[in-house]
């Protein structure tokens, strides 16, 4: 059982993730992994530059080991591998990468379903999205909060 | 006392605020203080999902804090 959580300064390779999660891995027959890419396009169409996540100096990095922990204790799972970026993020560029590795693919799929689920509701960062106009805090939608919900 | 401030509350009313506070206060008693002395902030503050942290504990609105202590509140956070 591996539980990886990390906290990523500079940008996140997804192909070199899910590559090391397959080494990892060696004998799990089911591996799924998503990753969150930061979107051009505000959630009413306005345009976005950049995502800015701020992250707490010890609570942030504590809050993404806790989460796959979970995850890794509550599902069939054998690999769990978290990585969230910090900082500011380019539209198209990679914020999270979530994954996991079991024997079978239900587990591996509603492990990782699970994790994105608390990591848009708990993980602790503040968001905000930077454009020519502006800046404006984006907090979790009621969506978000409903999908948390489906795991209690 | 030492407050910090986190997320959207830290626009609002600066990254820390020393405040000053007559013997023991509750958490609950300091986001009404602080909200009274900042207006900008204190509808955010009152929202459910700010929480507070003393130390590397999350505390609740009945925690009592002392004039030497240092709180940090939490906007509602959003990851992923």
């Amino acid at each position: 059982m591996s539980v990886v959580a990390r906290l990523e300064q500079a940008a996140i390779d997804p192909a070199a993730e899910i590559g090391e999660l397959i080494r990892a891995a060696r004998g799990a027959g089911a591996i799924v992994s998503f990753v969150g890419v930061a979107r051009a396009r505000s959630i009413d169409g306005s345009p976005v530059d950049r995502i800015v996540l701020e992250h707490h100096a010890r609570l942030t990095q504590r809050s993404l080991e806790e989460i796959a922990r979970d995850a890794a204790g509550r599902f069939a799972v054998d690999h769990v591998r978290v990585v969230h970026r910090c900082g500011a993020i380019g539209a198209g560029e990679a914020i999270v990468f979530a994954a996991a590795a079991a024997a079978h693919r239900r587990a591996a799929f509603e492990a990782t379903d699970y994790l994105m689920d608390r990591l848009k509701t708990e993980a602790i960062f503040w968001k905000r999205e930077e454009s020519a106009a502006g800046a404006a805090w984006i907090e979790p939608t009621e969506a978000d909060y409903a999908d948390r919900g489906r795991w209690e | 006392m030492k407050v910090l401030f986190y997320g959207k509350l830290a626009s609002a009313a600066g990254a820390e605020l020393d405040v000053p506070i007559e013997g023991p206060t509750s958490v609950a008693g300091l986001r009404r203080q602080l909200g009274a002395a900042n207006p900008g902030l204190a509808e955010t503050l009152c929202d459910r999902r700010v929480r507070a942290v003393v130390g590397e504990a999350f505390v609740g609105d009945d925690h009592l804090l002392g004039p030497g202590d240092e709180v940090e509140f939490l906007a509602a956070v959003s990851g992923g």
